[in-house]
């Protein structure tokens, strides 16, 4: 097929500023709106769980970081798989009125996701100087590959359900139960070593359960996951991103006649 | 493909299936898990073959719903043909309608980097260009206000300077000469004709056989999806008003 457009990055990058811009409207106080969510979340998570119940399920002075941090990264994943999924939907004039390849769209939302959780991250460092607590330069490193896997997880999830969205308008309200679950099955405000062994195993068979629980433990404790499993892991996200690129070319071919 | 033929269609057809009872939720294809789906099959374009020229323009006419804008998204790879190919030769324009991917919340200034980029610009493009697409559509005064505070003229006009400074080898046009005052109106026929003498490859579709006539090099008529007639402008719009608009008993 003939090619229209040589601009892809800046066609990305626009469209994902765009949005970007109009989420916060270009202030201070658009910026602080757009954190409430996550830090009213963190606020309450954290007095329930550090204040009511013992420390037994908090487990440790620096429960509040592990907290705020696993709150940022499932807020990531949350918003971000949700606005992918949308995208082309939400952006159909850029669908049936003019052709420009239909993955931009898709990425310029995963982007979009990705610079409000940079931005949020501001947060978490002020929170950590706060706390006076110095994470080891290997945890950093860790957290920084965590926070890309998530973001290649949602890219897939994209991917792979935004032309689906297209037909099946329906898909929003199940996958916000399945995020409920899956923030439950998700050790986002408790620490996984206090299930038992068995149910430990299962919980990590979610993908966001083995990052946010590695990433926690990594940062307060040094812990790591041995290099078998994080190598795993990686193949495996790696192979599911591979598939998503297929699907989403058999999917997209009649997109324009279904929206 | 020969040197002087811009876009080349050959046997093309597209037909789109129209469900009797459109699913569109999980919970419908659930439910419907056992039903028979019945669709019906409507053929928007039907074994279309012609070639335009380099530096031409070339006009389609034909009734509501005889497949016209179907061959335009077509041309522009908005739609996947069923069959036949097309091949075009240089960068054609990707729009068929203006002002794609305005947002009013935004600047004029904003729009147009916005509409720019979608139209295929880069940003270094856009920025050589920015004052001649400002200067065109005489909005210097309000660009950096909010677009839903321009009128709708006005921003078909920003709309438009930008569709013109998009600079594309070929150019597809759906019913976009009526706009703006009537002043305006003579500044994009003027423009018209200078794409006219630059020897640009324009595509066009509309109902105003007035404009084809006076524009066009050559113009097919499409009838139910089926290529009916090819050739001089004044022969096809006799034929397309006798046998279509006005048929004989």
């Amino acid at each position: 097929m003939h090619k229209s457009h040589e601009n892809y990055y800046e066609l990305i990058w626009m469209l994902a500023k765009t949005d970007f811009k109009l989420r916060y409207h270009g202030s201070v106080l658009g910026y602080f709106w757009a954190l409430l969510k996550p830090l009213l979340m963190f606020a309450i998570l954290n007095f329930v769980f550090s204040s009511v119940f013992a420390d037994r399920i908090a487990g440790g002075e620096y429960y509040s970081l592990q907290l705020l941090v696993a709150i940022l990264m499932f807020n990531f994943f949350s918003e971000g798989t949700n606005a992918g999924m949308q995208s082309l939907l939400s952006k159909s004039q850029l669908v049936t009125k003019i052709y420009i390849p239909r993955w931009t769209i898709i990425f310029a939302s995963t982007v979009n996701s990705a610079m409000i959780y940079i931005m949020n991250l501001l947060v978490v460092v002020v929170f950590f100087v706060w706390k006076q607590f110095l994470p080891s330069p290997e945890a950093v490193m860790m957290f920084i590959v965590s926070s890309l896997l998530i973001y290649v997880i949602i890219i897939s999830f994209s991917l792979f359900t935004a032309p689906l969205y297209v037909k099946f308008r329906d898909l929003s309200m199940i996958w916000e139960v399945l995020i409920q679950i899956l923030f439950y099955a998700t050790p986002v405000f408790y620490a996984l070593q206090l299930m038992p062994l068995s149910i430990q195993q299962v919980l990590l068979l979610n993908p966001m359960a083995f990052i946010i629980h590695f990433t926690k433990e990594s940062l307060i404790n040094n812990h790591f996951p041995e290099l078998w499993q994080g190598g795993t892991f990686f193949v495996l996200i790696i192979i599911v991103f591979f598939l998503s690129t297929l699907s989403y070319r058999k999917l997209s071919l009649r997109i324009a006649e279904e929206i | 493909m020969e040197k002087n033929i811009a876009i080349k269609v050959e046997h093309l057809s597209k037909t789109f299936r129209i469900p009797h009872e459109k699913v569109s939720s999980v919970r419908g294809v659930v439910v419907n898990f056992f039903k028979k789906k019945t669709y019906e099959e409507f053929e928007a374009l039907d074994d279309v073959s012609f070639e335009v020229k380099k530096g031409e323009f070339f006009g389609i006419i034909g009734r509501n719903g005889s497949g016209k804008s179907t061959l335009l998204k077509i041309l522009a790879s908005i739609y996947e043909p069923d069959g036949g190919v097309t091949k075009v030769q240089g960068m054609i324009s990707p729009f068929l309608e203006l002002g794609i991917g305005f947002n009013p919340e935004l600047s004029g200034r904003d729009n147009v980097y916005l509409n720019a980029t979608v139209l295929g610009m880069t940003k270094k493009q856009i920025d050589e260009k920015f004052d001649a697409i400002v200067k065109f559509s005489e909005l210097e005064r309000f660009i950096d206000q909010k677009l839903k505070n321009y009128s709708s003229g006005m921003q078909v006009r920003l709309a438009f300077s930008v569709s013109i400074y998009a600079n594309r080898e070929i150019l597809l046009m759906d019913e976009v000469l009526a706009v703006g005052d009537v002043d305006f109106q003579k500044k994009c026929l003027q423009e018209f004709e200078r794409y006219k003498q630059n020897r640009r490859t324009v595509v066009l579709v509309s109902h105003d056989l007035a404009s084809i006539e006076k524009y066009c090099d050559r113009v097919v008529v499409i009838d139910k999806g089926r290529l009916v007639f090819i050739g001089q402008p004044n022969e096809a719009i006799e034929r397309y008003t006798t046998q279509y608009i006005h048929p004989k008993r």
